[in-house]
């Protein structure tokens, strides 16, 4: 589909029923004022109901992609829709169908909790005695009915961060963004936090864009993952999917001094081939059929100084390596 | 003729009363936010009290000059009193980009040029309680004003108009500086330099010739001299400004001088504003 196939003749009635996807995106581009190109004409499609994570390391495009589809930041070129609405071309339309949550915290601390949450509700429009059941539903959903009439300058970062969402929530967006949202918590409210993310998977009644580093994020909340590198997307699809990419099994070679010598020496005796990569101290090499055993007795034969040889299945960290060259938080 | 394009519509009565509501539930926003922090009401007001009830006095004894200095320099003060407090109204501006929930207002739903509008009607809300504690303070220091109903409609133009255009000038700067620190250092030069030059302690025309003239274009300048003639009958300042004895004339064009100022700083300030909400 092109770009041009994108555009509507004329803006969509936003209280009509839209069965579209939640999200198209075509050719969409972000050039800094001064010269950086920080998203390069990117095309993504995001089913309702599903959840799509962006992968990638900092200053991949995340962050400016999202700034884009919730109007915050102004595309360059190229075309976003939500619900059907262009982000361009219809911006307050297309901010009644999301609600984000920021990456920083973006609350009003001497505020409650509870005016945080009314105060969304009156901005997004919904009906006074709709929004105080709402909020009533959501802080016992996310089990912050207790500290709701609290100021939020009280609240630990997990409950801050429950607080965003179920306010992100209050509106009930078509949409809704999280941009990287478990970055900087502890473990414990961390894993709540994704606890919280699942069950809103679970119940599918709203699609997610979720911004991440932690690979282990994505593997278990998202139904598709897009990973973003230099402003691109190098690979979208299924974790499974991205996963198996690398095929069945890898050989991974942790060695004493350079890895990039080493995989150039594995290289150079074909032993590993173009889709070897090197971080760190470590070689990873997609075997694709060839037997670990050989692999392994072939490794030990050039004389490399191999610290520990290991055959095992691909996780999408390695996905990720080989295709931003970076270490991801797993 | 030029045919109207269906998209460009005039707002339906729905659509005003929306705007209207999120206004007043934004307005409330800012004017809880700054409730609970005095000092943005309380740090502007310090120093025009000051002038008006301990330095007025005091340079009417040393100088030996009538009470009307007294009253000139209370009325003069108001001119020092509204830059401050709307520009105190705009660091609170960039406070809320840095630490608050400004992000989320640009994710809402609405035409981001209500966001402006919420924070004026607060900025004018608290300008009118500063001055009205101001004046309030210089009755009780016996200080003398000579009120009618005319004067006081003038007055009340001017200073609504005055902090309009002040506020479009405060907006316009949070929204062009990246930290309060650059925000503050700035607020001198627009804020208290304009009142030295505007006849606030001493009319224009004791000025050099060349900042005298300088005087003339500043919208602070028109200000005081309209807020004289309405509060103390004193048409001086805009005789000294325009060079005409028809006060009714002069008056007008001041008042649509500081209008002028108004309408393009507020228009400035909500097209920057929108701007940088997308940058």
């Amino acid at each position: 589909m092109t770009t041009m196939e994108l555009q509507h003749e004329k803006p969509r009635d936003v209280a009509e029923p839209y069965d579209g996807l939640a999200i198209e995106v075509r050719a969409l581009t972000k050039t800094y004022s001064d010269g950086v190109d920080a998203v390069k004409a990117i095309d993504f499609d995001v089913e309702r109901g599903e959840v799509f994570g962006l992968l990638g390391p900092n200053g991949a495009g995340k962050s400016t992609t999202i700034g884009m589809l919730t109007t915050t930041l102004s595309p360059t070129s190229g075309t976003a829709l939500l619900a059907g609405l262009d982000v361009a071309r219809e911006p307050v339309a297309a901010r009644q169908m999301s609600s984000v949550v920021f990456q920083d915290p973006v609350v009003d601390r001497s505020f409650t909790g509870r005016r945080n949450l009314a105060l969304h509700a009156r901005l997004w429009g919904v009906a006074a005695d709709e929004a105080a059941a709402r909020i009533a539903e959501i802080a016992a959903a996310f089990d912050i009915a207790d500290i709701l009439d609290r100021p939020v300058s009280g609240y630990s970062g997990g409950q801050r961060r429950r607080l965003e969402i179920a306010r992100a929530l209050v509106s009930d967006p078509q949409v809704l963004f999280l941009d990287e949202p478990t970055v900087g918590l502890d473990p414990r409210i961390r894993h709540e936090l994704l606890d919280v993310i699942a069950g809103l998977r679970a119940a599918g009644e709203v699609t997610i864009l979720l911004t991440t580093h932690y690979l282990d994020e994505a593997e278990r909340l998202c139904d598709r993952v897009a990973i973003m590198h230099a402003g691109r997307i190098v690979a979208l699809g299924t974790p499974s999917a991205l996963r198996m990419s690398m095929g069945a099994e890898l050989l991974e070679v942790r060695v004493d001094g350079d890895a990039q010598s080493a995989l150039d020496v594995m290289l150079a005796r074909g032993i590993a081939g173009d889709e070897a990569f090197a971080v760190g101290s470590t070689v990873t090499i997609p075997l694709r059929g060839r037997p670990a055993a050989d692999a392994i007795a072939a490794v030990h034969e050039i004389g490399i100084p191999a610290t520990a040889v290991s055959a095992r299945p691909p996780t999408l960290d390695d996905v990720y390596l080989r295709l931003t060259g970076e270490k991801g938080l797993s | 003729m030029t045919a109207i394009s269906p998209e460009i519509a005039f707002p339906t009565k729905r659509q005003r009363s929306r705007s209207l509501s999120v206004t007043a539930t934004l307005a409330g926003r800012r004017f809880a936010l700054t409730s609970r922090t005095p000092r943005e009401l309380l740090v502007p007001l310090l120093t025009p009290v000051l002038f008006a009830l301990v330095i007025a006095p005091a340079l009417k004894k040393a100088l030996h000059t009538s009470a009307s200095y007294e009253s000139y320099v209370a009325v003069g003060t108001i001119g020092l009193l509204i830059p401050l407090n709307t520009m105190f109204s705009g660091l609170s501006v960039l406070v809320d980009q840095e630490s608050g929930a400004r992000r989320e207002l640009l994710a809402a739903p609405i035409h981001r040029a209500l966001l402006v509008a919420g924070n004026l009607v607060v900025a004018l809300a608290t300008t009118a309680l500063q001055v009205g504690v101001l004046l309030g303070f210089a009755v009780l220091r016996r200080i003398h004003f000579h009120l009618t109903g005319t004067g006081l409609l003038w007055f009340l133009a001017v200073a609504l108009l005055f902090t309009v255009a002040m506020y479009g000038i405060a907006e316009t700067l949070a929204a062009r500086v990246p930290r309060s620190e650059e925000y503050i250092a700035r607020l001198p030069a627009i804020a208290i330099v304009p009142w030295f030059l505007a006849g606030s302690l001493f009319p224009v025309t004791s000025l050099p010739l060349v900042l005298a003239w300088i005087a003339r274009f500043l919208p602070l300048t028109h200000a005081l001299a309209l807020m004289r003639w309405g509060l103390l009958h004193d048409s001086s300042g805009l005789h000294n400004v325009w060079r005409s004895s028809n006060t009714t004339a002069t008056a007008s064009l001041s008042l649509a001088v500081v209008a002028v100022f108004a309408l393009v700083l507020t228009a400035v300030s909500v097209r920057v504003f929108k701007r940088a909400a997308v940058q």
